[in-house]
């Protein structure tokens, strides 16, 4: 029989709540309290997520931000900012002593990538892995991911892009000069693509999340078994979500 | 005296370093390492910060300073490294 590892579907939530409930996961498993388990989710608002080790004033135009409604969070996680808008989440969170991931960081962001990659395939797409930390098609992204090792555990969260807008991406963050807005954009379009380029159509989130949980289960041979998230993980999620995503003094500091 | 730098670090991440320092004597005052890098644990880099200040703005000191602190705390960086941060820190040298 295959191991079972628990997969948790959360719909769409706002940035904060979704950082959190990926820690609380993280917290829960490393007190092994809940298994290995996959997430699937999506945002609402839309919301610019920064890495951990970003400036936030630098990265986004906070006041655009603010005026049409998307909300910005710094992650747990290092990396880049991402503005999360048409696209599923996932993450994976598992203990650093399960032979399905590597002691060696790197090894294990292309393990996991692994199965994104996989679950593309389902949808008929084929990808690659491309060092560090994005996947693409053709040379373009169309998955970026970032992870964390806390207490023995490991989280990897990381985009599907369903659809992207380019254009109102930029809006939202910060570039060197204005004179250089239009180059950039024009470069990132060339350099970034999604589901419904690819495909010529859109895959709506459930169907996506379809393929990638089939992706998961291939690549690290285990069922995907959809669960709830536990009432302690529910606490311990909206604690965190008031205690740190939600505090100017975590999103802010520089 | 104050100075920023924005590094693409060969075959890495794009590091931002904004720092103040003493433009008499060339020691660092403040140094603020941010960027879309990897490091971990991810706490360790506040302790570099804090680790940096008081080092002089020279090539051999920083990287021997850096390479200290990375050993004694056990950092692990992916898309930066050592040399990358020096050459970071010091572009910030008006």
């Amino acid at each position: 029989m295959k191991e079972q590892w628990r997969l948790l579907q959360t719909g769409f939530n706002n940035a904060f709540f979704n950082m959190a409930v990926d820690e609380a996961v993280l917290i829960n498993c490393s007190r092994g309290k809940v298994p290995p388990t996959v997430r699937f989710y999506g945002w609402n608002p839309p919301a610019i997520s920064i890495g951990y080790f970003q400036s936030l004033e630098d990265e986004i135009d906070l006041d655009f931000c603010e005026k049409i409604g998307v909300d910005y969070v710094r992650r747990i996680t290092g990396g880049g900012a991402v503005f999360h808008d048409t696209e599923l989440t996932y993450s994976i969170v598992v203990p650093e002593s399960h032979h399905s991931v590597s002691k060696n960081i790197m090894d294990s962001y292309g393990r996991i990538c692994g199965a994104v990659i996989r679950g593309f395939g389902f949808l008929g797409i084929k990808s690659s892995y491309a060092p560090i930390n994005d996947i693409v098609v053709d040379g373009r992204k169309i998955s970026g991911s970032a992870q964390t090792r806390k207490m023995r555990t490991v989280l990897q969260h990381g985009t599907v892009l369903m659809d992207v807008d380019v254009d109102r991406m930029f809006s939202l963050l910060m570039v060197p000069s204005e004179k250089i807005r239009d180059k950039l954009i024009s470069d990132v379009k060339q350099r970034v693509t999604s589901i419904k380029k690819v495909l010529g159509k859109e895959i709506v989130f459930d169907e996506v999340a379809i393929a990638m949980k089939k992706g998961f289960e291939e690549e690290f041979d285990v069922e995907l078994v959809e669960g709830n998230l536990t009432d302690n993980e529910i606490v311990m999620a909206k604690k965190i979500e008031k205690d740190r995503f939600l505090s100017k003094d975590w999103n802010h500091r520089s | 005296m104050e100075g920023k730098s924005i590094y693409k670090v060969p075959n890495g991440k794009l590091l931002k370093i904004f720092l103040d320092y003493n433009k008499k004597t060339g020691f660092i005052n403040e140094i603020s390492i941010t960027g879309d890098f990897f490091a971990y644990p991810e706490e360790a880099i506040e302790v570099l910060e804090n680790e940096l200040k008081g080092v002089l703005l020279d090539r051999d000191m920083l990287i021997n300073k850096i390479n200290s602190v990375i050993q004694k705390h056990g950092i692990q960086f992916i898309g930066l490294d050592a040399e990358g941060l020096t050459h970071g820190i010091l572009m910030c040298k008006k």
